[in-house]
């Protein structure tokens, strides 16, 4: 999903808005997705795994829900897009409230074109990165889903740094038989190593 | 004539005698000459001679003397006895402690007499007076306003029935001999007569006076006495004694006198009682009372005085008070007019005050206007910006299909269009100019106005819902000003929704605008969900200048109102059944509906 192209999400109330940034965007072979309201745009959010790279580029004044809202509406579901909050000139407490609340940018209106467009290029790159490692993240996730109770128990005891003889005299098992559940962690986790094994499950925490 | 020459042959004797020193032997009876000494001595001398006969030892004379020599003789003692009528005696009884022996007795009538009463005639002829109270306004003749029988008898019968000698037409005196009292009457100088009783009967007798020629006024008979009568009757005259007299003279005196044979009808008998004078004189307050006529002023004040004085100083005081009140009142009443004066100042300062702060807050409103217009400006031209940024891109890198490049001129121009209607809707707002009755579609003029409004609203926070109902007739109306009144409407529920009381679940329930048929009319409704209005609130949120907020001009409501009544529709507001306030108005659509 990481090599898709980007799709870049317009939420403005100004048809006009949407519609001449849409055009922006396509002239530099952005292909875009515009909706008028911040319901609108929730609803039509894909899942995470489903999410194409791109960024959102979020009017903060809207009738209705406003930008902030949809902002920590997105956050909330766990939304990986980089958003880029559109505020009005010298409106500095909102754009601090917005990167407070993790937007990824914020521009200013009136914006110089560019402007928007290297943000935006900006967001798209670090999108990949992100959607990159929420994948990776799924991936460690479903693997663990797939260790047994015992399994679990005997990577905990690896990871906390345990000698096999301690994890079997705690478990009241054989060292022989942690030995043997020792591996199918390492095969189910698809881990190489022990230090590949900490990483991928340190992420997913 | 003969009369008065006759009393001052009297006076001139008197005062002879008095002058002269009486001898211890003489005694000297004073008697009241009232017809002249002639008559007097007349009618005294039988008893002088008498007495003469009866004591020869002294030697009696005859002193006539008319009513203030009596007065001054008895008061000198130059006489010893006195004779006097009943009246007279009665007064020198009080003041100076004569003693009566013996009453004059009249025998010439047909029984003895020894008292005097007095009658009132009146020509025979029709309408004569009947009572006394008749005489009130006649002439009446009286032989003199000093005699007693002659006249005070009849006064006190007058005073009985209320009628006071001042109510009298006249009161002629005629003078002695009492016949001149008929003669009055009878040549009509007077209109009724008093005479003593008896003399009308001894005139008639003497063929004087015709038996039918007078009548007898408020005549009353008294049992035993001969004569007619109009008054009660009083003893006759009596012979009295001084106080200085000795007491065996005046018992020698008085057995001869009741001892004397009557000569020409005249004889003395008992002393008759004269409480009955006294009671005359008191009641008309004359001789020894005259001083109750005198005691009605000075002397009743004199008694009353303490009365007098708490009546005095109450009136006083009440002059006082009223002066008083009086004085407060005026400078009252200066203090008020200039207690108002001053207000009216005040409220004309305020006023201007008002004036030029609605001057201010008008400029305010411009301002804010401003400042929405620019930011309407901003989205067309930011548009536009991206359009021409997007095609400067495409150009640049070579991507120039004709449908792309098309697109992002189509988009210039019509977000350049949408920047020109929007100056155009401004300029038409603000434009100063007559009404301008036009025919319109109210959900247009709603959109326009909301079209200019949004933005404002969304900046502060607050979203605006649109429900416009289809098929709504056409208004006639100046578009600009029911843009005025959405806008004003729009901005008050806005103000009320951003009150600090509201809190945000409320304030995201936003403001909804709606638009509905009214009968033959359009209703447009504002509807908040502020605080909505208190009773006081509401009772005066259209007048002229009260608004709650803090740099509110107290005009817009009124304003509005003024606008949609002279479009022939009617403004009102109403607290809504949750919470907030809807704000509705109508404008009449016109009968012919002009589609």
């Amino acid at each position: 999903m990481t090599d898709a192209a980007p799709l870049v999400l317009i939420v403005d109330d100004d048809a006009a808005m949407r519609r001449s940034i849409a055009f922006l965007f396509a002239s530099v072979g952005l292909e875009t997705e515009s909706f008028p309201t911040g319901d609108a745009f929730l609803a039509a959010l894909p899942p995470p795994e489903k999410l194409r790279p791109g960024a959102v580029v979020l009017d903060v004044r809207m009738p209705g829900m406003s930008g902030l809202e949809a902002q920590r509406l997105l956050a909330a579901r766990g939304c990986p897009l980089p958003v880029i909050i559109v505020t009005g000139h010298g409106d500095v407490p909102m754009a601090v409230e917005a990167l407070k609340a993790g937007a990824h940018d914020f521009i200013e209106k009136p914006f110089k074109e560019q402007h928007l467009l290297d943000t935006v290029a900006k967001a798209i790159h670090a999108s990949r990165e992100r959607l990159a490692a929420a994948a990776r993240r799924r991936a460690v996730e479903a693997r663990l889903a797939r260790l047994g109770k015992r399994e679990r128990e005997v990577l905990d005891g690896i990871l906390a740094g345990k000698a096999n003889k301690v994890i079997a005299f705690e478990l009241d098992l054989s060292v022989k038989t942690i030995e043997a559940y020792r591996a199918a962690v390492m095969t189910k986790m698809e881990a190489t190593s022990l230090a590949e094994l900490a990483r991928m499950v340190d992420t997913s925490d | 004539m003969t009369t008065y020459r006759a009393l001052g042959a009297a006076c001139g004797l008197a005062a002879l005698l008095i002058t002269a020193p009486a001898d211890a032997d003489d005694l000297r009876v004073g008697v009241l000459a009232f017809q002249g000494s002639e008559r007097a001595a007349q009618d005294f001398d039988p008893t002088i001679a008498h007495l003469q006969r009866v004591l020869p030892q002294h030697r009696f004379s005859l002193v006539p003397l008319d009513l203030g020599g009596v007065t001054r003789a008895v008061a000198e003692r130059s006489v010893d006895f006195i004779i006097t009528n009943p009246g007279d005696y009665v007064g020198l009884e009080a003041r100076f402690g004569v003693t009566r022996l013996a009453t004059l007795e009249s025998r010439d009538h047909s029984a003895p007499l020894d008292s005097v009463g007095s009658l009132v005639i009146a020509p025979n002829r029709a309408g004569h007076p009947v009572g006394l109270a008749d005489l009130a306004g006649r002439k009446l003749a009286v032989v003199t306003a000093s005699a007693f029988g002659g006249w005070q008898v009849i006064w006190r019968e007058m005073d009985d029935v209320g009628l006071s000698p001042g109510r009298l037409g006249e009161l002629i005196e005629t003078g002695f001999p009492m016949e001149r009292v008929v003669e009055a009457v009878r040549t009509g100088r007077a209109e009724a007569g008093v005479l003593r009783a008896c003399l009308l009967e001894d005139l008639i007798a003497a063929g004087r006076v015709r038996p039918d020629e007078f009548v007898v006024v408020a005549e009353r008979p008294a049992a035993g006495f001969p004569c007619r009568l109009s008054s009660r009757l009083y003893p006759d005259w009596p012979f009295a004694r001084l106080a200085g007299t000795p007491p065996d003279l005046a018992k020698a005196v008085t057995s001869a006198l009741l001892a004397m044979p009557a000569v020409d009808g005249r004889a003395w008998t008992a002393p008759q009682d004269y409480t009955s004078v006294h009671a005359l004189f008191r009641q008309l307050k004359i001789g020894p009372y005259d001083y109750l006529a005198h005691v009605t002023l000075s002397g009743f004040l004199r008694a009353q005085w303490p009365w007098f004085l708490a009546a005095g100083v109450a009136v006083l005081w009440w002059i006082v008070h009223v002066a008083r009140v009086e004085t407060l009142v005026r400078r009252r009443t200066v203090e008020l007019t200039r207690e108002i004066q001053s207000r009216e100042k005040a409220e004309d300062e305020a006023r201007r005050t008002r004036e030029q702060r609605d001057q201010f807050s008008r400029l305010g409103i411009l301002g804010e206007m401003a400042s929405n217009i620019a930011h309407e400006l901003n989205q067309p031209l930011a548009a536009i910006a991206n359009y021409a940024e997007g095609l400067t891109h495409a150009i640049d890198r070579g991507r120039g299909d004709a449908g792309f490049l098309r697109a992002g001129a189509r988009g210039i121009a019509g977000e350049a269009e949408r920047a020109g209607a929007i100056i155009q809707r401004i300029r038409a707002f603000v434009r100063r100019r007559e009404a301008k009755r036009e025919t319109l579609d109210a959900n247009d003029v709603v959109r326009d106005t909301l079209a200019l409004f949004e933005t404002l609203a969304a900046r502060r926070g607050i979203a605006v819902r649109v429900h416009l109902a289809p098929d709504l007739p056409q208004v006639t109306a100046d578009r600009a000003e029911i843009e005025q009144v959405l806008l004003n409407l729009l901005q008050n529920a806005v103000d009320a929704m951003t009150d600090a009381a509201i809190d945000a679940s409320r304030r995201g329930r936003g403001i909804t605008v709606r638009t509905s048929r009214d009968g033959a009319a359009v209703k447009i409704a504002v509807r908040d969900h502020g605080p909505g209005l208190t009773a006081d609130v509401e009772a005066h949120l259209f007048d002229t200048f009260f608004t709650t907020k803090p740099h509110g001009l107290g005009l817009g409501l009124c304003i509005c109102r003024t606008i949609v009544e002279s479009h022939g529709g009617r403004l009102w507001a109403a607290n809504n059944p949750g919470d907030g306030l809807t704000m509705r108005f109508t404008l009449p659509a016109p009968a012919e509906p002009t589609r």
